[in-house]
């Protein structure tokens, strides 16, 4: 867990400090979608680009239903939990992006950061003590699964092919 | 009235309105989140921040963020950056660039950066290889790497950047990797609040002209990290110990802090100013006898 939170005692999490926490993670994946979907367009490869635009939009869509129960219950009370203290829990991995990616490489890549986001409330779920934050958790681990059941239907319809461009770049020079 | 909230940062106030256009998968992208976000732990506001780099993929990073940003000369990122220290100490200065910038063409800059102990903070990213000119031999890359410059492989032994640094005297010395964001925001925030010139050296993969077998996903398998292994970053001569495996082991965290920072150059500037100028008379003044002349 240490890779992916700075300064966050899970122990003494508060409900409130939990759901602000789920909003600030999915609000890191829906600015890392945005972030892919730019770098894809300018490397031309369209297919992908629209695929991490359509994931920024679900990220938002969950974070923005998060943010209206937090609302609900805590009103405008201060955030304790800060964007300075997470790190990639459900934002895709920078590493995992390639140009000229195949819509079945960028599936790949949100199959990969749902699971990753399952990872982190399972491992995070030992530590908790309050029994209305390990029911969040237990929710939130739950919708992950829900996610990469999704995203297998939509990878199972497209072909696993490597890259959008084939062979195009075989004349770059690379440090062999 | 009641007294002030404090001012919060969140990363998102130092990232601009321009789009990297880094490579899908360069590990620069990494970096430059690990610096949104140690940027905002540190607090200060974005027009309070000179950032400067030199020429190459790594050097594009200020203009990625909100700072007053400087992408100079290939090279000479280090005299820009200590001229505006010495010129407006109060700025929060950050210095970046490549292994290329900052270890061949601006090498011979370095020592003296060190030696002047400016209150500075050199971030390097070190892919090893000259990303933006597409893949010629870089001084950190290692022996016998094939590369267009080096068809047959590379004959040169690489520079040790940590232990050149750490012999020229750094008084903070650290290394990262985007595989771990969270400890290199840890690396980039301890670096800025040292008060002295602070290097951190950062293996940040270029995934299009680098090495297939050192890539991020290899550095996450690898890295070890100094606070695991109870390394004591007061102990230079184990800092020296441990930078002697830099091309071997990949260690992440601080390498040396020195407990008891020596004045900045930029500190003693300021104090000799002041010392000069006590008494004498004010520039008003001095302007005023050359305009009744
Ligand atoms: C005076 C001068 N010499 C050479 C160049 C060409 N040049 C631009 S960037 C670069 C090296 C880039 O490598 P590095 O500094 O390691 O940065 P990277 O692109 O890998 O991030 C070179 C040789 C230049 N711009 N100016
Ligand atoms: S060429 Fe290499 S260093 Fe430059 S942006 Fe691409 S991956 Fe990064």
């Amino acid at each position: 867990m240490s890779t992916k939170t700075r300064g966050i005692d899970f122990s003494k999490l508060s409900l409130k400090d939990a759901l602000d926490l789920a909003i600030l993670v999915e609000e890191e994946a829906e600015e890392r979608y945005v972030e892919l979907a730019h770098q894809m367009e300018i490397h031309r490869t369209e297919e992908a680009a629209a695929f991490f635009r359509f994931m920024a939009i679900n990220e938002k869509k969950h974070g923005s239903e998060l943010s209206e129960r937090r609302k609900k219950l805590f009103g405008d009370a201060p955030r304790e939990v800060r964007r300075t203290m997470i790190f990639d829990i459900e934002a895709p991995d920078y590493d995992e992006a390639r140009a000229q990616m195949s819509p079945h490489e960028a599936l790949t890549v949100a199959m990969s950061s749902e699971k990753k986001a399952y990872e982190f409330f399972v491992a995070a779920l030992p530590h908790l003590s309050d029994p209305e934050v390990r029911s969040l958790f237990e929710e939130l681990r739950q919708e992950e699964i829900h996610h990469q059941e999704l995203v297998a239907k939509e990878l199972a319809k497209v072909p696993a092919t490597k890259d959008a461009l084939g062979d195009a770049f075989e004349d770059e020079p690379l440090a062999l | 009235m009641g007294a002030e909230l404090p001012v919060v940062f969140d990363p998102k106030d130092y990232k601009s309105d321009l789009k990297p256009i880094w490579c899908p998968g360069c590990g620069d992208f990494g970096v430059l989140q690990a610096m949104y976000r140690a940027l905002a732990s540190v607090g200060r506001p974005p027009h309070e921040i000179a950032f400067v780099s030199g020429i190459g993929c790594s050097s594009r990073i200020p203009g990625y963020t909100t700072a007053y940003g400087f992408n100079s000369v290939h090279g000479r990122a280090l005299p820009i950056a200590q001229g505006i220290k010495i010129a407006n100490p109060d700025l929060l200065v950050l210095v970046a660039g490549g292994d290329g910038d900052g270890f061949s063409i601006g090498g011979g800059h370095l020592p003296h950066a060190i030696r002047r102990n400016l209150d500075l903070t050199y971030i390097v990213m070190d892919n090893q290889i000259y990303g933006l000119t597409k893949g010629q031999l870089s001084p950190t890359s290692p022996l016998h790497l094939k590369t267009v410059t080096s068809p047959h492989g590379a004959m040169e032994a690489p520079v040790n950047p940590l232990l050149y640094v750490l012999a020229y005297g750094a008084p903070f010395v650290a290394q990262g990797t985007p595989a771990d964001m969270a400890g290199l925001a840890q690396i980039i925030e301890d670096a800025i609040r040292y008060p002295g010139f602070a290097f951190v050296n950062v293996q940040s993969p270029c995934v299009t002209f680098g090495q297939d077998d050192w890539q991020v996903k290899q550095h996450r398998a690898a890295m070890k990290t100094l606070e695991s292994l109870g390394h004591n970053s007061t102990d230079l001569l184990s800092a020296m110990d441990k930078a002697r495996s830099y091309g071997s082991e990949l260690y992440t965290g601080i390498l040396y802090k020195n407990p008891n920072p020596a004045p900045t150059y930029d500190a003693m500037v300021r104090e000799r100013q002041q010392a000069l100028t006590t008494g004498s008379p004010s520039p008003a003044r001095i302007l005023d006898g050359f305009l009744q002349k």
